[in-house]
């Protein structure tokens, strides 16, 4: 039997990850807190860390307008303009 | 990179997934983060940051493809009990037996609407799934819907990926909430949409399958899949189906369309990202002020979404109560604002560390707030939503919501079906 696909495709399109610094050494590392409870606990003591151990130069901390939505674009220019890498959070 | 526990590890993938970027990495920590001291938290922090280091200095294997549709049609058990097992195998079934969505009964679906099978209704989140308007009819064959059916499932669709509807959060948030689908206007009475008594319960074939229709379409092009991208940590039966009319010849007031700004005779969806409906019982009171006491207390509760994140909770007043409500001239918006005014929760019945929150969530309601400071259940009273359904009998239903969301009402636009058949 043949049936029509009820999952249809995915609007995704595939983007290239930006290469990754050879170390932390002299970077700024951007933290973009999920603002869920204890997510900026986890992410700074991750920041200071590897600041400790990778020699990073920084680290700066960004928000999102709340947990259930998005970062704006603004924020997200701005972590791409002042910022090596990033992390961010997801989960409770 | 993104940092999660490993509970929500699906969610993370399909994330970065949607977002094109499979290879990006993704490292965990033992679920919880929320709810435990900063100490476990830091020590968490400590056990994965040599992972953290790697992943930020090392570029990943880039080999992962996006995952893709299969394409437009595939083969399927011929047999009926096998193609139950094969569905829910695919991951596309609610649990319930689903009509194969063969090609013969997808056509029939679209002969419910003049639109283009490929036309494409909504991009829907967490996966960025095209829903075309062949891939929604797929779906709407598998919840047992008719054509007939179809125009007001093309507008609920429509209506969840409005932005303000915030759909990335209510397909994937761990709240009990699902789209609450409700019909106003003529196409109520010529679908036969029940509006009357049982209205949030069995019983009508066509509340039935328009609910079950946008859930399926949701789950299956929308990528939230039960435990994995949808984490709710108990969901509600509603998501199988949630769909109702207003009870427009019951009601004392307006529809909730024409308040909304369209006309009578025009047909319309309304969702909302709804919790289940909550009883609220009251068998004795004959004024519009004491409905309304009774009302605000049910509605007056520290552990709701709405009293911390705004949103609009939705009170479907039973016919009974809404005459009561409205005696003495009272309109809906004296209701809803009394209903809101008296809505209230002394900040000292909510736990330190909730207050503690929710001033970072909304300062202005938590925040350094005076002895004898209160909440309410909506930020404003405009906020308070009342629709009037239900049969005979003295009870009305509240039906909370996820809060950062705002419902959002469409046009049932389909000319050959509005026109009527």
């Amino acid at each position: 039997m043949h049936i029509v696909d009820p999952a249809s495709s995915s609007a995704a399109a595939a983007k290239t990850l930006a290469p990754r610094p050879v170390s932390l050494q002299g970077v700024t590392i951007a933290l973009l807190d999920n603002s869920k409870p204890n997510a900026s606990v986890l992410l700074e003591r991750v920041g200071e860390l590897l600041t400790a151990r990778g020699g990073a130069r920084a680290v700066r901390v960004w928000g999102k307008p709340g947990s259930s939505i998005g970062a704006s674009v603004a924020v997200l220019e701005e972590i791409a303009a002042v910022a090596r890498v990033a992390l961010t959070a997801s989960a409770d | 990179m993104v940092l999660g526990t490993d509970e929500f590890i699906p969610l993370a993938q399909a994330q970065v997934s949607a977002r094109g970027l499979p290879s990006l990495p993704v490292v965990t920590v033992p679920h919880p983060i929320g709810g435990i001291p900063a100490s476990l938290v830091a020590a968490k922090a400590e056990a994965i940051v040599e992972r953290v280091l790697r992943a930020l200095t090392e570029n990943p294997d880039a080999s992962r493809a996006a995952a893709g549709g299969a394409g437009p049609s595939m083969e399927a058990p011929g047999d009926i009990e096998e193609f139950q097992t094969w569905l829910m195998e695919q991951g596309w079934g609610d649990g319930l037996p689903a009509i194969p969505p063969t090609r013969e009964r997808v056509a029939r679906m679209l002969s419910g609407t003049r639109r283009r099978p490929d036309d494409i209704a909504a991009i829907l989140v967490p996966r960025l799934g095209r829903a075309s308007v062949e891939a929604i009819a797929a779906n709407a064959v598998m919840a047992g819907a008719r054509p007939e059916h179809f125009p007001v499932i093309l507008a609920a669709v429509e209506a969840v990926a409005d932005p303000a509807f915030n759909l990335q959060a209510i397909q994937t948030t761990t709240h009990p909430c699902s789209p609450l689908v409700i019909v106003n206007g003529p196409i109520t009475q010529r679908l036969g949409i029940h509006a009357g008594g049982n209205v949030l319960g069995q019983g009508a074939r066509a509340n039935a399958v328009i609910g079950r229709a946008l859930r399926l379409t949701l789950q299956n092009v929308g990528g939230a899949r039960p435990g994995k991208e949808d984490r709710a940590t108990h969901g509600h039966p509603g998501k199988y189906s949630y769909c109702m009319a207003e009870n427009e010849t019951a009601s004392p007031w307006e529809p909730l369309s024409v308040e909304r700004g369209f006309a009578a005779g025009e047909s319309t969806v309304t969702v909302c990202g709804s919790e289940a409906p909550h009883n609220i019982n009251d068998h004795a009171s004959t004024t519009p002020a004491n409905i309304v006491t009774t009302v605000a207390s049910v509605m007056a509760t520290v552990g709701s979404n709405n009293i911390y994140l705004g949103g609009e909770p939705l009170v479907v007043l039973g016919p009974e109560h809404a005459a009561t409500a409205a005696s003495s001239g009272w309109s809906k918006d004296d209701f809803r604002c009394q209903v809101w005014e008296q809505s209230a929760v002394p900040l000292a019945s909510f736990a330190q560390e909730n207050i503690a929150r929710f001033a970072t969530i909304f300062p202005g309601g938590f925040k350094d707030r005076p002895p004898g400071a209160v909440a309410r259940i909506a930020r404003d009273w405009r906020d308070i939503m009342v629709v009037v359904a239900g049969g005979a009998g003295k009870h009305s239903a509240l039906i909370p919501t996820f809060g950062a969301t705002r419902s959002v009402t469409r046009r049932i636009t389909d000319e050959q079906n509005e026109g009527g058949r």
